[in-house]
């Protein structure tokens, strides 16, 4: 890639990321164009990535290939189009059908298996080896278990929870809230890393090399931001005059 | 002179010595006797099972060598080696009503596609033990073959299908119970909240946004929120007040579009439903996040509604929504993003309240049947994790190993 074409790309770069910063002050026809863009080049990309990983290697090429089976499901996906001629709506149900069936079948075995068994078979497990456990192994396992039983019971929606019920169902939320503070704490974690991520580009883009985009860009952006200001008291105040 | 002559000499001896050496025939391996091969049973045919008997008298550093191969009596690849006290019948991972594998039998599970790619069911492999000990083959069994082939029935999920088929009879009774008598539901906070935001936003003549999440319409989630928003839009349809539904998905926005039309109907008000109240966005995670932003920091909308299923764009609607000075809701299975829903929303239905909400709602039969029977899905898991753990701790403790093991394969997944 040449020169130029690094530096343009670091200037849009640097420009898009700003725009969409500036929300944070408030909305703004810089992140209306960001927005914008944004949702434009984000359908362009998915539509390519359905042409080129969908259409092409799983319908054309196996069609071209005499693999005329493949007809049936690309039949059963068009009928979902049918949804926009209202006569003939009705032929969307036999692809939601498929849809829905084939979604249950493969969700409810799986799901019963993973959700449901293995989680009873996970938590009584550590208990087949009581006898080499160390105390706090034990009640690390104890409190598993005593865990698992409050939270769903936080879930049982068949009982009103009053009384010593009504107990039971608050440990259950003091344990999901321990897990809440502990995911909170990861996801922003990450979330940080992403902003890092942003403001290590923005620095980058700082650079002479790319005739300092990013305070060129900033700067522009707060002095639109003070004139839009300015203007706009003004004619707030004319108008309030007249 | 005699140093120049004794070295040749020397050189030749030690070559002489060496052939001599080499020429002694190696003893002959002793045979393994008992290997048998057959295909791994309840398996899709991609694997086969060799079983064959332990030797008592294998020393500890004695190793097992299997060897397989896709042509008759040629190109062996070793597959699989181990220790000669290691792999018995006790350790295939299947159930005790499956599987009968004693301590006295070795027995390996060869996962063929591993080893062969493609095309493993109905191919005929052939297998040969050998026992190793350092460098030297001690014994070696007879080539076996057999032909893999895939099962209808997996005998190992039994369990499975006991408590399926315990689940559908539970269904089926609370659907009647629920027809006849209805069925009780406890009451569920954020709920209560509904009324309260659509009576806002009727008063304040702003529209509501709800969000369905980026699920598609297999998501669970996605299906309990297009029950929530079948009621929502009925009241808003009541109150004459105005929703907007943006979607991510497709699919979702079709079923969506019929749900709020049939609500719309159901509420008295046809008239006042229009096409473009679900409306498609964008099926970029983040450009749909970015967009349903924008709308919602320019509309200020009374209400926000995010219900479904929901990933890093959570906090990014949820922020803007709260910045606005709407009221939310939000309700997701979504267990890492529902902190975010706690921090930026005034009311959060978790996990399972998201799923009881639509039939919390509307009083639906089916809907409140299937509740019921996760209620009971909740309950056998409480009363198996309760006496599971008792039950599992007492045999350990006495000594029980079947007893212990028996119960663990019950609740074990395969």
């Amino acid at each position: 890639m040449s020169e130029t074409w690094l530096i343009i790309g670091g200037w849009v770069s640097a420009g898009l990321t700003i725009f969409l910063f500036s929300f944070l002050y408030k909305d703004n026809p810089f992140f209306k164009i960001a927005e914008h863009l944004y949702l434009g080049a984000g359908m362009g990309w998915l539509f390519q990535v359905s042409v080129t990983n969908v259409w092409i290697p799983k319908i054309w090429e196996p069609v071209a290939n005499g693999e005329l089976l493949v007809i049936i499901p690309s039949i059963l996906g068009l009928s979902l189009l049918t949804q926009f001629i209202p006569k003939i709506s009705w032929v969307s149900r036999y692809g939601f059908t498929f849809m829905m069936g084939y979604g249950s079948g493969l969700a409810i075995p799986a799901g019963l298996s993973t959700d449901f068994i293995s989680q009873i078979g996970g938590t009584i497990k550590p208990f087949s080896l009581l006898a080499s456990m160390s105390p706090f192994a034990i009640f690390n396992s104890l409190l598993v278990a005593f865990g698992a039983i409050c939270v769903l019971f936080y879930f049982f929606f068949s009982v009103e929870h009053k009384g010593h019920l009504k107990k039971v169902s608050n440990v259950g939320i003091y344990f999901l809230m321990i897990y809440f503070g502990a995911a909170f704490g990861n996801t922003v974690m990450a979330r940080f890393s992403l902003l890092y991520g942003r403001f290590d580009d923005l620095y980058t883009y700082s650079a002479g090399r790319y005739f300092y985009a990013t305070q060129v860009i900033l700067v522009a952006m707060v002095v639109y931001f003070i004139l839009h200001g300015f203007f706009t008291k003004k004619d707030a105040s004319t108008e309030e005059a007249a | 002179m005699i140093k120049n002559k004794a070295f040749p000499l020397i050189v030749l001896m030690l070559f002489a010595a060496g052939g001599a050496f080499a020429a002694k025939p190696a003893p002959a391996p002793a045979a393994i006797t008992g290997l048998t091969a057959a295909d791994m049973p309840y398996d899709v045919g991609n694997a086969a099972i060799l079983r064959w008997p332990v030797d008592p008298a294998a020393a500890a550093d004695t190793v097992y060598v299997v060897y397989s191969s896709s042509q008759p009596a040629a190109g062996w690849i070793e597959t699989d080696r181990f220790a000669a006290a290691a792999r018995t019948g006790k350790d295939i991972e299947l159930p005790f009503w499956a599987w009968d594998g004693t301590a006295a039998e070795h027995a390996v599970k060869v996962e063929l596609n591993n080893i062969f790619g493609e095309g493993v069911p109905g191919s005929v492999f052939q297998f040969k033990v050998s026992a190793v000990k350092g460098k030297l083959v001690i014994a070696e069994s007879l080539p076996v073959s057999v032909t893999p082939v895939g099962n209808w029935f997996r005998l190992d999920r039994l369990n499975n299908l006991v408590l399926l088929i315990g689940l559908i009879v539970i269904f089926f009774w609370a659907v009647s119970h629920a027809k006849r008598k209805g069925l009780f539901i406890r009451r569920i906070a954020g709920l209560d909240a509904i009324d309260e935001a659509i009576g806002r936003a009727t008063e304040m003549g702003k529209p509501i946004f709800y969000v369905p999440g980026i699920g598609g319409m297999s998501s669970i989630s996605t299906i309990a929120s297009a029950f929530i928003l079948g009621e929502v839009s009925k009241k808003v349809a009541q109150y004459d007040s105005q929703i907007k539904v943006p979607h991510y998905d497709p699919i979702v926005m079709t079923v969506c579009k019929e749900v709020v039309k049939q609500s719309y109907m159901e509420a008295g008000r046809p008239d006042s439903y229009r096409d473009d109240l679900n409306f498609f966005v964008s099926q970029d995670q983040f450009s749909y996040a970015a967009s349903v932003d924008g709308m919602i920091s320019r509309e200020k909308p009374a209400a926000c509604f995010y219900m479904g299923y929901f990933m890093a764009e959570s906090l990014l609607l949820a922020e803007v929504g709260a910045t606005s000075g709407a009221i939310q809701i939000a309700g997701t299975d979504v267990e890492h993003q529902l902190p975010f829903f706690f921090t930026a929303c005034d009311y959060t239905l978790i996990g399972e309240e998201l799923y009881a909400a639509g039939a919390y709602l509307s009083k639906e039969p089916m809907l409140l049947s299937a509740l019921k029977v996760q209620d009971f899905g909740k309950l056998v898991v409480m009363v198996s994790v309760f006496f599971g753990m008792i039950l599992v701790a007492l045999g350990a403790k006495l000594g029980w190993t079947g007893f212990v093991q028996g119960i663990l394969h019950l609740f074990k997944g395969y």
